[in-house]
């Protein structure tokens, strides 16, 4: 009998008691109602009934002036282009109304991202109206021209010149090949110049140790799809490691369970990411650990001996030689030359590892930066140009940078916002959002991916193409920049016969197009030498990128911040992750503060007591306390007990870059020693799971249900016997409900495969922008008010830092049987006849006697009108979707609008409805494919098919609530002992 | 004490009820029934709909492709009155004129059209100005529909409404004018009718009862 495992909530719950508490000092008594009393409340509602007798105010209709051709007022039209956000270059669908960009895609053709969207792509959209962008070119703080800009900065160029001093173009990974022409025009023209490239994330060291291994500084693409065994070392990459859509996307087909084999996949990290939580074995070790681990795996590849889990998985990899893939996320030299070596022995080069067509997603050097360092000590540097990067935030030497970028005679920042590095600039130039500017980028080798703009520029903005192009003497429009370098080199680069214009036309629609490829001439592989030996023991700091924030470059952007971390479920904050065992040596509770200490620098952090994470390991995210967020000191609705969400710094969370060292040259993101120090002080932590949990209190609950099933599992193999294992049966169901709902027409429903989430969190957004969701600040979180219409519950089971975690999409079930209709006096939530649990906003009075009633607590209560009142900020609302104002309850609604518009769709085509036509916009973003949606009532369609797969099941299924929402049982690939059945 | 009280209280009442039904027509909040208001150009739809018989979709072309019918933009008026600038019996007039005092025609542009070729940026004859920028007419919204509720003309075209069936007899008014109160009520009233005479829809449109159909 397999052993018995049992998934639970957290094991610290930290519910914050304090914001339960009413409002004590409102409480008004009404015992006594006296003459006055009555008076002022009859003069009221006389006053509030003239008010509703009065005339409606007038409104206007102004139509356009010329009408433009194919545009209809109310109907959305979609552009193809490609997503800027996240540095991995998905391909987007841009949902256009009214001419304004409200919703983001992927595009479901696009080789790369193949229909999934990241949540910070799909965020970024809000961004485009952000009333805090720069929207104007600036001379030391004072509005000029373009043209006013360009002389001075030409003058700047000379004066550099004269001087003898150099001019460097400081940016990040430039993907745009019209960009690099002209970037090399410029260079040309002024021939003391040069560019450099930097990641803040930086990749550095795999490039650097393919430039020894294999002669050429390439980053490679992995192909996830084609590797059967998996073995990552601190690599997120389902979370944020180079292009985790993609790789989620490729990730998912190689485990199809219909398969004789699936793919193995092991994660050995020093922290708990979502990578790790979906593989099939998760082993905690610090940096020094994995380093010793790689070098016993080589040493087992080689001499077929070895000892412990370097040779176990050295086995395991050769078992799938040329079908496996050992990837790394260390930016360390030593290790990823080891990694190289291990994927060539394991002749994994251009099937599971491709050099040909090779991943230009990040070319960035950090050697390169640290010799600009010194050149800008030294004097050397006459005129900075930076773009897309903020040295002063991100490198460890920020303070040092932003000294010496004052002795620097001309410091021009392309940005659109103000950043910490603008505003030591003397020359700003405001650079456009990737939704309102043309580009030309090849992310990978082979596909150019297009960017078009989908609204006419919001401000005075220009790109670094342009200005620099301009600035090397070639003057065009942004369009004719990108158009014209393609017409002149695309003879060599198309395939097929197309004339230019046709080609053109056609990258413009399909968003991109396949070229041919640039040769890279490769070396022989190269054993190379590790130089590195120098491995801190002892507590050690590691530093990722979380999954909303990433380098920091969108901590302005509220949907994000608010995005709970799919293993903390943290918003508003970071956070310095230790583990249990750690917190009672050092005697620390969860939101602790603490004084995190490296290299004589200091910062301080809360703690919170992260469940598998290595007993030796500090964990902290980096993108936090960022310049600028500052704006959301007065996020939330404004009420008498209200909170600041920031902290003591007046920020959101808390720098960490500058506690990073350098090895050889390369930004140490982890492995780096660090001490821990109590302050006394506390604080609060918006956690999103310390509420509305599906867990019984213990107190409460009987034997048999101390932990519920929420979380079915089993292993492959017990699949393969029985695909009913792991399913959690013998509820016998005793119902008082008639069945009244006949569903004649259609019955919708809904499965998530909880194999294939892996909690990246894109459908929450993805909903969040679709339904008008509002941000209601960390407070109001904290306060167990979020708003969230889907959130992903996230559960642990196992010890230590041996655990396993799962994670449960949880939205409106729809139940068939919903607890929540019967108990609404005002029939505000009732069913429809399609299965639909509906929410009438207008018939609300806010009893909350639904949310009480609701067993998978998914509503969610306006308990204030929040805030519109940017204008600027307004447009990206969804014009199809209500936004609600206090005291209503509101929830998933299944995309009611979608499901609406493709029956209207249909209706007008004149033919039925087919399976597949409705895409929620949860479904429709998830990078794994996880969520099916469709029609119960007709056998043919896929949901319909997987309501009847064994693996089918529904949470809380005893309370005879028949939600039309089924989860599919995870399975994990992993020997029995670990596995099973488990029972609740 | 009591006694004052309840006096107070019904003289407050009294005079609430006077205040109301001095205000003549008597409403739910947001009926706009009978709603004519006067619109910044005189357009006719009798003249337009009804004599000239143009479809309504011609201008009004969103109503079978979108949520919204549409106000057409001011270059779709201008489709014909570049050529047309005044009333027939205007040009006859000035025809009779011209040739009884042996003349050639002069140009001759209504009050209304006028209005329309400065909202253009036109001069009075209807040639434009150059560089001058026109400023869309801000007509007043007549079929106001409450909060919350979501309306789609599309799917009553596909359905073979007709416009007037929600509109009135358009064709007929000088003014437009808001015949229907829009209420859920009068939604409801053709919702739960039944269609069968309706000639595109197959089946009833009593399935369309569900509060998500237009609330959502």
């Amino acid at each position: 009998m397999p052993k018995e495992k049992k998934y639970r909530m957290n094991q610290i719950e930290t519910a914050p008691t304090e914001a339960i508490v009413g409002p004590s000092d409102l409480e008004t008594t009404l015992t006594e109602w006296n003459r006055r009393d009555f008076l002022k409340t009859a003069g009221f509602s006389l006053a509030a009934f003239m008010t509703a007798c009065s005339k409606t105010p007038v409104n206007k209709a102004i139509p356009f002036l010329i009408q433009p051709e194919e545009v209809i007022p109310g109907k959305a039209y979609w552009y193809a282009s490609t997503s800027h956000a996240c540095g991995s270059g998905c391909g987007i669908l841009v949902k256009n109304r009214d001419s304004r960009p409200i919703k983001l895609e992927g595009n479901p053709e696009h080789p790369m991202s193949q229909g999934g969207l990241c949540p910070v792509c799909q965020a970024s959209v809000i961004e485009l109206y952000d009333s805090k962008r720069l929207f104007n070119p600036m001379i030391s703080g004072e509005k000029v021209t373009w043209d006013k800009l360009n002389t001075n900065v030409v003058q700047g160029f000379r004066k550099s010149r004269k001087n003898g001093q150099h001019i460097v173009i400081l940016t990040e990974t430039i993907t745009s090949s019209s960009t690099k022409y002209y970037i090399q025009k410029f260079l040309k023209k002024y021939s003391n110049s040069k560019h450099i490239e930097y990641d803040p994330i930086s990749y550095s060291a795999i490039l650097d140790a393919h430039e020894i291994n294999y002669g050429k500084r390439i980053l490679p693409q992995y192909h996830f799809e084609k590797a059967d065994m998996i073995l990552s070392l601190d690599a997120d990459f389902l979370g944020t490691w180079i292009s985790p859509t993609q790789y989620t996307k490729d990730y998912r087909k190689n485990r199809s369970l219909d398969a004789d084999h699936i793919s193995k996949h092991v994660q050995i990290e020093s922290r708990v990411s979502i990578t790790g939580a979906k593989a099939d074995k998760r082993y905690a070790k610090s940096v020094s650990e994995i380093f010793q681990l790689a070098q016993d795996i080589e040493h087992a590849l080689q001499s077929n001996n070895g000892h412990g889990l370097g040779l176990e998985l050295a086995n395991e990899l050769k078992q799938h030689k040329g079908r496996s893939l050992v990837v790394s996320g260390i930016n360390d030299l030593s290790i990823q030359i080891l990694v190289n070596r291990i994927n060539n022995a394991l002749n994994n080069v251009n099937t599971t590892v491709n050099l040909r067509s090779s991943s230009n997603q990040k070319n960035g050097s950090d050697i390169a930066v640290s010799q600009l360092l010194s050149e800008m000590k030294s004097g050397q540097i006459g005129t900075l140009i930076i773009d897309g990067v903020n040295p002063v935030y991100d490198l460890p030497e920020g303070d040092q940078f932003s000294q010496w970028m004052k002795s620097i005679p001309t410091t021009i920042a392309f940005s659109q916002k103000e950043t910490e590095t603008t505003s030591q600039c003397n020359t700003i130039c405001p650079s456009p959002h990737y939704l309102e500017s043309w580009s030309d980028d090849e992310y990978t080798s082979g596909i150019l991916s297009m960017t078009q703009p989908a609204i006419q520029g919001l401000s005075d903005t220009r790109t670094l193409r342009k200005s620099v192009a301009s600035w090397a003497g070639i003057e065009n429009d942004e369009r004719n920049l990108v158009r014209n370098y393609w017409k002149k080199i695309y003879s060599t680069r198309k395939k097929g016969s197309q004339s230019f214009n046709r080609w053109w036309d056609n990258l413009v629609h399909d968003g991109f197009v396949s070229v041919k490829l640039t040769s890279k001439a490769l070396k022989p592989f190269k054993h190379g030498t590790l130089s590195n030996n120098n491995w801190n023991d002892g507590l050690t700091l590691t530093t990722y990128s979380s999954i909303q924030m990433l380098d920091g470059r969108h901590s302005e952007n509220p949907w994000l911040q608010e995005m709970p971390d799919p293993i903390m479920k943290l918003t508003w904050d970071n956070v310095a992750c230790i583990s249990q065992l750690k917190a009672n040596e050092l005697n620390l509770n969860q939101g602790d503060i603490i004084k995190l200490s490296s290299n004589n620098t200091s910062v301080e952090l809360p703690i919170y007591i992260q469940e598998g994470q290595h007993n030796d390991v500090v964990a902290v995210a980096l993108g936090y306390g960022r310049e600028g967020t500052q704006r959301f000191k007065d996020i939330g609705p404004d009420w008498i007990q209200k909170k600041d969400t920031l902290g003591e710094n007046e920020l959101v969370g808390e720098r960490i870059t500058q506690l990073l060292s350098r090895q050889e040259g390369n930004i140490a993101f982890s492995g780096i020693s660090v001490s821990i120090t109590p302050t006394g002080k506390k604080a609060d932590l918006a956690l999103t799971q310390t509420y509305n949990t599906l867990a019984n209190p213990e107190n409460t609950a009987p034997p048999s249900m101390k932990v519920r099933p929420f979380i079915q599992e089993t292993t492959f193999d017990e699949y393969k016997k029985d695909p009913s294992s792991g399913a959690h049966h013998g509820h016998q169901v005793v119902t008082l409900w008639k069945d009244d709902h006949p569903y004649e027409k259609h019955h919708w429903g809904m499965a998530i495969d909880l194999g294939a989430c892996t909690g990246c969190s894109a459908c929450v957004i993805s909903c969040q922008v679709e339904n008008n969701v509002p941000v209601v600040g960390k407070d109001e979180v904290f306060r167990r008010r979020d708003m969230a219409w889907m959130r992903i519950d996230r559960y642990y089971s196992g010890e230590g830092d041996d655990i396993d975690v799962a994670f449960q999409p949880m939205m409106c079930q729809h139940c068939d049987n919903s607890p929540c209709e019967p108990v609404c006096p005002v029939l505000a939530t009732v069913h429809s006849s399609e299965g639909l649990n509906q929410q009438v906003y207008n018939r609300c009075v806010g009893t909350r006697f639904c949310a009480n009633n609701c067993p998978y607590k998914v509503r969610r209560f306006n308990w204030f009108d929040y805030a519109h009142n940017d204008e600027l900020e307004n447009m990206v609302l969804n014009p199809d979707v209500t936004v609600r104002s206090r005291g209503v309850m509101e929830k998933c609604s299944m995309c009611i609008q979608r499901i609406q518009e493709a029956k209207i769709e249909a209706k007008a085509k004149g033919i039925p409805l087919a399976d597949g036509d409705i895409k929620l916009a949860c479904q429709q973003s998830c990078p794994a494919d996880a969520i099916t949606f469709g029609d119960l009532n007709d056998p043919e369609s896929d949901i319909s098919k997987l309501v009847e797969d064994p693996r089918h099941y529904h949470v809380l299924e005893e309370l005879n609530a028949r939600p039309t929402v089924g989860y599919l049982t995870m399975v994990r690939n992993r020997e029995e002992e670990k596995g099973g059945n488990h029972h609740g | 004490m009591q006694k004052q009280l309840k006096l107070v209280t019904l003289l407050i009442f009294v005079v609430g009820l006077l205040v109301v039904l001095n205000n003549s027509t008597f409403r739910m909040p947001g009926n706009q029934q009978n709603y004519e208001p006067i619109q910044p150009i005189d357009f006719s739809h009798r003249l337009h709909a009804g004599e000239m018989d143009i479809p309504c979709q011609y201008c009004h072309y969103g109503a079978s492709q979108s949520r919204h019918a549409g106000i057409p933009a001011t270059s779709v008026c201008m489709n014909c009155h570049k050529y047309v600038s005044a009333t027939k019996e205007d040009y006859q007039l000035e025809e009779k004129e011209a040739v009884s005092e042996g003349r050639e025609m002069k140009p001759i542009t209504s009050i209304e059209i006028s209005k329309l070729y400065a909202a253009m940026g036109y001069d009075s004859h209807g040639n434009p100005i150059k560089d001058k920028e026109g400023k869309s007419v801000e007509w007043i919204k007549v079929h106001n529909i409450p909060d919350f509720v979501f309306f789609s003309h599309k799917p009553h075209i596909t359905a073979g409404v007709d416009c007037a069936d929600c509109h009135g007899d358009v064709s007929s008014m000088e003014r437009i004018k808001q015949t229907e109160d829009l209420s859920m009520g009068w939604c409801l009233d053709c919702h739960r009718k039944d269609h069968e005479l309706l000639e595109a829809t197959p089946e009833r449109t009593q399935l369309l009862l569900d509060c998500a159909t237009c609330h959502y």
